[in-house]
């Protein structure tokens, strides 16, 4: 007995260094596999971490090998067969084993039999440790192929760059988004629309991380600028201008003096200052009672608010009529208005500064999408960094308070040039002090671009297909007869048409600012090429 | 080496095995396979049926094994006339003391060892007379059922090319052989050695190497060899293997019409341990049951007649046989 499960441990030493082997192998051929394959794979389709993953799979293939070679041990009668056969044992071993606690007549004397022939074998040669020279020769192969494969160039690296640029490029337009945020609820002039500029650009800051695409990203922008938009008053430069209307002409009374000053400054103190006048009315002397009643009607006749103008315009008849209460009264109706204009400049700047951060994301991801679009997409985008400063935007602003004189303020949109690289776009809320002057332009994102073609040589007329004559359908053209050629119209007649109609094509939603610059650059590059006249 | 005798001593079955087949090959030139079948045979206790053409020694063989047993031994030639009463006896009138009664006169099938010499000369009834004594080494005669000696070894020979007037065995009756040997035509060499003992002066003459209870005693010890399931079940598998409604094997599929019956395995087993011990072994190997294929299948094959138009014969069916069937199904 202790001879045969001596036998058996010597088998299972001798099996387990044989199967050792042979599942090292099996493992090495997964494991080169798994390896060539993710390689594959990555030169077809892009795969992020693909060398970690590769890598991965090497010590899985190997531990499911060794799990294997574990878990697929032979029993002892499996292994006395297999060393009958191997060692031509003539089923000595397997037979005694199998026998081992029998007593039948002959089964002692075979047993001792068996261990005889046993003990004049050598055991371990049932189990050589060899390697499988198809499996070697797989494993040499893969290993070769799936060295060509991570040492040769791979395709799919730039689009994985591309893909890595567009991440970071909207991480950035979504920080710019948050900044804005951020900046909106540390306002030190909190007002009502705050919790929704703040969802606005919550969803836009989320819907921009969110996009598939830099361009996919940028149309989540122009509606959150829509929305914006709609939170302000659009009578707040009419209710602004008839203020700085009523500033202008208190300034050139001794009563009103101080009250035009503070309207000046703001409204909030406007509106105080003017609720003093009022209650100053009573002890005013007649003389500068007539000089206010006169001030208030000229600032009435400026106003262009109807509200702020009847006010105006019952406070000046009232005192000219002795009647000082009715003339406070109406007074204090002008403080309320001018509080109420303060509490829209404030909302105005809030959603200028949530459109600023907008336009700072849609500059980030506009320059991502033309590099995209002309194969850069992997390129790093140091120059188009949002809020880099190098465009200040130092654009004049279209401010509708720009126009008049004495102090003013306004919001406006500015457009700025860049520090040559290109052409920045910013909108932006500026405060401006002096006369006539709006208020700053915004503050514009770094633009970028460069544009391309040239203009015809001088010596070339260029003919393009001509206008459709007045009265007929361009979907529906004049079928052309047996010969007929397309009608051709001059370059010179045709281009400030194209240039229109291109023009109007950029103001669609979806253009980015950038690319709008660009065409722009383009016909006015044309037109300093070409100069006037027929070439 | 060997702490304590066994109860049966295997090597005397071995001697003796050795010293037949040494005796008979003093008069049988050549036929080492025919020499090794008929010893494992009488081990085992079956029967042959030996096959050839005449003038190979087929008689001579059984005669030899009588002489070379001290066991009786009587000899039939089947004829067409040949009357089952021929064989196994019948009752004769008598005069006893003034009395006539009938009495048994036992047939020659009365003796250890039984050469029925060209046995498909005779009818089907005569032949059918051996089935009992065959199986179950008893005679019937009339109410009376009467036992035969032990061991009873029935030799029967057949003559494979004169198939003029012949009755072939019916299935039944072949399976009761346990073994159907064919007697091969000498090789050039044993010819000449042939001619020269037998056209001399003198014919060797043999002397008795074992009698009926060293071959009784020989049969117990080889019922007595181990035999390991999976060997036990390789033996199975080869047995299946030979149906064709059992197996994949397409030669099978085709040209067998019935495989070996259970009989057919029990014959693989047996034969299979009497050869381990011939061996000098003490237990049954896959080359027992490989070696002993031939002899203990082939006349329990029955083959289409395709097979016989295609000249497919059964030893190449038990060819295909070994060579697909695994030994060890199942294992890593």
């Amino acid at each position: 007995m202790s001879s045969l499960d001596a036998i058996i441990r010597e088998l299972r030493r001798a099996a387990a260094r044989a199967r050792g082997a042979r599942y090292a192998v099996h493992g090495l051929v997964a494991a080169a596999g798994w390896v060539a394959v993710v390689l594959l794979i990555a030169r077809l389709t892009p795969v992020e971490q693909r060398a970690t993953v590769a890598a991965v799979g090497v010590p899985v293939a190997l531990a499911i090998a060794a799990i294997a070679w574990l878990l697929r041990r032979p029993s002892a009668a499996i292994l006395m067969r297999l060393a009958d056969i191997r060692l031509g044992l003539k089923e000595r071993l397997s037979t005694a084993w199998e026998r081992r606690t029998e007593s039948g007549a002959l089964d002692d004397v075979q047993r001792r039999d068996a261990l005889q022939h046993a003990t004049r074998t050598r055991l371990a040669a049932a189990f050589p440790v060899r390697v499988n020279r198809g499996e070697a020769s797989l494993v040499a192969v893969l290993a070769i192929f799936a060295l060509a494969l991570a040492v040769l160039p791979n395709p799919m690296d730039q689009v994985l760059a591309q893909q890595k640029a567009d991440r970071t490029s909207q991480a950035r337009a979504a920080k710019a988004v948050q900044d804005a945020q951020k900046k909106v609820a540390e306002s030190a002039k909190p007002t009502p629309v705050d919790p929704q500029v703040q969802k606005i650009l919550q969803d836009a800051q989320a819907k921009i991380r969110q996009a598939d695409s830099p361009r996919k990203a940028l149309e989540s922008i122009t509606p959150a600028e829509q929305q914006l938009q709609r939170l302000t008053d659009p009578g707040t430069p009419a209710l602004s201008s008839s203020a700085q209307n009523l500033a202008n002409a208190l300034s050139g009374t001794a009563a009103g003096r101080s009250a035009a000053q503070a309207i000046s400054t703001s409204p909030a103190k406007g509106a105080q200052s003017v609720r003093d006048l009022a209650a100053q009315l009573q002890n005013m002397s007649p003389k500068d009672r007539q000089d206010l009643a006169k001030a208030l009607e000229k600032a009435a006749q400026q106003a262009q608010n109807s509200q702020m103008r009847d006010s105006l315009s019952k406070a000046s008849s009232s005192l000219q009529n002795g009647d000082p209460n009715s003339a406070a009264q109406a007074l204090n109706d002008v403080a309320s208005q001018l509080d109420s204009l303060q509490q829209q400049q404030n909302t105005d700047q809030a959603v200028a500064s949530a459109i600023n951060g907008l336009e700072a994301a849609r500059q980030e991801l506009a320059t991502q999408a033309d590099r995209d679009a002309k194969g850069q997409g992997g390129q790093p985008n140091a120059s188009a960094s949002p809020g880099a400063g190098t465009s200040p935007g130092a654009g004049t602003g279209a401010s509708p308070g720009a126009s008049g004189s004495g102090n003013g303020s306004g919001n406006g949109t500015g457009t700025g040039n860049g520090n040559g690289s290109g052409t920045g776009t910013g909108t932006g809320t500026g405060t401006g002090s002096g006369s006539g002057n709006g208020g700053n332009g915004g503050t514009g994102s770094s633009g970028s671009g460069t544009g391309s073609g040239a203009g015809a040589k001088s010596t070339e007329r260029v003919y393009v297909p001509g206008q459709p004559v007045p009265g007929q359908s361009q979907n529906d053209p004049t079928p052309l007869g047996p010969g007929q050629d397309v009608p051709l119209s001059p370059y010179s007649q045709v281009i400030q048409a194209y240039q229109q109609a291109a023009l109007d094509a950029t103001n669609q939603s979806l253009i980015p600012g950038s690319e709008r610059d660009l065409v722009r650059q383009y016909f006015s590059q044309l037109g300093e090429q070409t100069g006037p006249g027929p070439k | 080496m060997i702490a304590e005798e066994p109860r049966v001593d295997a090597t005397q079955v071995t001697e003796l095995a050795q010293s037949l087949e040494a005796e008979l090959a003093r008069l049988i030139v050549g036929q080492k396979d025919l020499l090794r079948d008929t010893v494992i045979a009488l081990i085992a206790g079956g029967h042959v049926l030996l096959e050839g053409v005449p003038g190979l020694g087929k008689t001579v063989l059984v005669r030899s094994l009588g002489q070379a047993l001290t066991m009786s031994f009587s000899r039939i030639q089947f004829t067409p006339d040949l009357m089952p009463a021929d064989i196994v006896g019948t009752n004769v009138i008598g005069d006893e003391a003034g009395r006539r009664e009938f009495h048994y006169q036992a047939g020659p099938i009365f003796a250890n060892l039984v050469l029925a010499d060209e046995i498909n000369r005779a009818t089907p009834k005569t032949q059918s007379a051996l089935l009992e004594a065959m199986q179950e080494h008893t005679v019937t005669v009339g109410t009376q059922t009467r036992p035969l000696p032990n061991p009873f070894f029935v030799l029967a020979t057949q003559n494979p090319i004169e198939l003029e007037g012949t009755y072939p065995l019916p299935e039944a009756q072949l399976d009761r052989f346990f073994f159907k040997v064919l007697v091969p035509f000498p090789s050039e060499k044993d010819l000449l050695e042939i001619a020269r003992r037998t056209t001399g002066e003198s014919t060797p003459q043999l002397k008795p190497v074992a009698d009926a209870n060293a071959v009784m005693a020989a049969q117990r010890v080889a019922r007595e060899v181990p035999i390991a399931e999976h060997v036990l079940g390789y033996a199975a598998r080869l047995i299946s293997a030979t149906h064709p409604d059992r197996t994949q094997l397409d030669s099978v599929r085709r040209y067998v019409r019935w495989g070996a019956s259970p009989r057919g395995m029990q014959t693989l087993i047996l034969a299979g341990k009497v050869r381990a011990l011939l061996e000098g072994r003490y237990n049954v190997a896959f080359d027992d049951l490989n070696a002993v294929a031939g002899p203990a299948l082939r006349h329990r094959i029955f083959l289409q007649f395709e097979a016989e138009a295609d000249g497919i014969a059964a030893d190449k069916i038990i060819s295909d046989i070994l060579e697909q069937t695994p030994k060890e199904p199942g294992r890593e």
